[in-house]
């Protein structure tokens, strides 16, 4: 049930057709769990907070270093030393403070990764190794969450949603690449948006533009490119045999 | 030179002037279809064919990327600023990183070799 007050906050996306108060009510009842809340994680909690998802957990072991200050904008210099889920919950609460945001403090291992995503609608990847991520995915794959993916470097970035069943899974790729090679902070805002942007498509029920497709930002040149990808029958992930070995 | 071109999960396998037929092997799936976008026949087979005029990894690079670009797919994997390999890919000759052969790009390819050209994912955050 959306209230009075809710009505005027979110007015200029309820006036939007496909969205409304179906839309807001929807947010409203969701609950999103963002992995990680560096570069990545502070742009999609920002926009998801500000949106009106009902619930946000937000997970991270680290604190605010100096040199996380380029990219990652809900901490700031007087905050160095903080625990980043501490600080990013005080300020997204101070965005909107008619929702629940969840910090959870912790390094996420394949021990604890189902308890902290159990019962979200969403996942989003905020991480920065492919460890963690590969940990994520797979969780998402077996409790059947959404999980948004998303990298970065230097200008660039890529995403895909993956839906557990239908679309690919991280892991039918057997992706490579390095990591720590650098981040401008405007890559991963603008990555993040767009994971932001699957999120809610998702929350609301509409269909996310990335199921199955793979999006390429090079900010180089500015070039976004979208690029179909199917699943890996042989996936040791999501294949289908893998699932049913699990389960029966 | 010709070539034999095998998309495999986040990469192209590249066999130069092979002399036995190539096979996909256990390498059944098909993940990235748009990675047959110069070859679309090739999807049923799994295995494409090229020529290249030259005879170094340079050369090879810069057609395949010529012949994504006819089929309007961007693989830029030679990186116009640096004239080195873009930062989005990666490449190994017979399992050896370019950067560790002494010639580099411009290591001549020779018969048999196995070239593969790496779609490099993004970690950080």
């Amino acid at each position: 049930m959306l209230e009075q007050k809710d009505l005027v906050r979110y007015n200029r996306q309820l006036i939007i057709p496909d969205f409304g108060e179906e839309g807001q009510k929807k947010l409203k009842d969701s609950h999103v769990v963002i992995v990680g809340m560096g570069g990545l994680g502070c742009a999609s909690a920002t926009y998801l907070t500000a949106a009106g998802v009902g619930h946000i957990t937000i997970v991270d072991f680290d604190t605010v270093e100096l040199s996380d200050l380029n990219r990652q904008i809900l901490y700031w210099e007087d905050e160095i030393g903080e625990r980043k889920v501490v600080v990013a919950q005080r300020k997204l609460s101070k965005l909107n403070s008619s929702i629940q945001i969840t910090p959870v403090f912790t390094k996420l291992t394949e021990d604890n990764i189902f308890s902290v995503i159990n019962g979200a609608q969403v996942i989003l990847d905020g991480t920065d190794n492919v460890t963690t991520r590969l940990i994520v995915n797979s969780a998402c794959v077996k409790l059947k969450i959404p999980y948004v993916y998303a990298g970065v470097s230097r200008l660039r970035g890529m995403i895909t949603t993956i839906i557990p069943g239908q679309t690919p899974c991280l892991a039918c790729f057997r992706p490579e690449g390095p990591s720590g090679l650098g981040v401008l902070g405007v890559t991963p805002a603008i990555i993040a948006n767009l994971q932001a942007l699957e999120a809610i498509k998702l929350l609301i029920g509409h269909s996310p533009a990335l199921a199955g497709k793979l999006l390429l930002f090079n900010g180089d040149n500015l070039k976004f490119q979208v690029r179909e990808i199917r699943r890996n029958e042989g996936c040791p992930v999501c294949s289908p045999v893998v699932l049913k070995q699990d389960y029966f | 030179m010709k070539a034999a071109v095998m998309p495999g999960f986040s990469e192209l396998i590249i066999r130069i002037n092979p002399t036995k037929q190539v096979t996909r092997g256990g390498l059944l799936t098909i993940i990235m279809p748009w990675l047959y976008a110069p070859w679309p026949d090739a999807q049923k087979t799994g295995i494409a064919e090229m020529e290249v005029e030259g005879k170094t990894l340079r050369e090879l690079l810069a057609k395949l990327a010529e012949l994504y670009k006819q089929a309007n797919v961007e693989l830029d994997i030679i990186n116009p600023k640096t004239n080195d390999l873009d930062a989005d890919y990666d490449v190994l000759v017979n399992g050896k990183n370019y950067v560790a052969l002494p010639n580099g790009l411009g290591t001549k390819l020779k018969n048999g070799d196995e070239v593969r050209l790496k779609i490099l994912w993004r970690w950080d955050g």
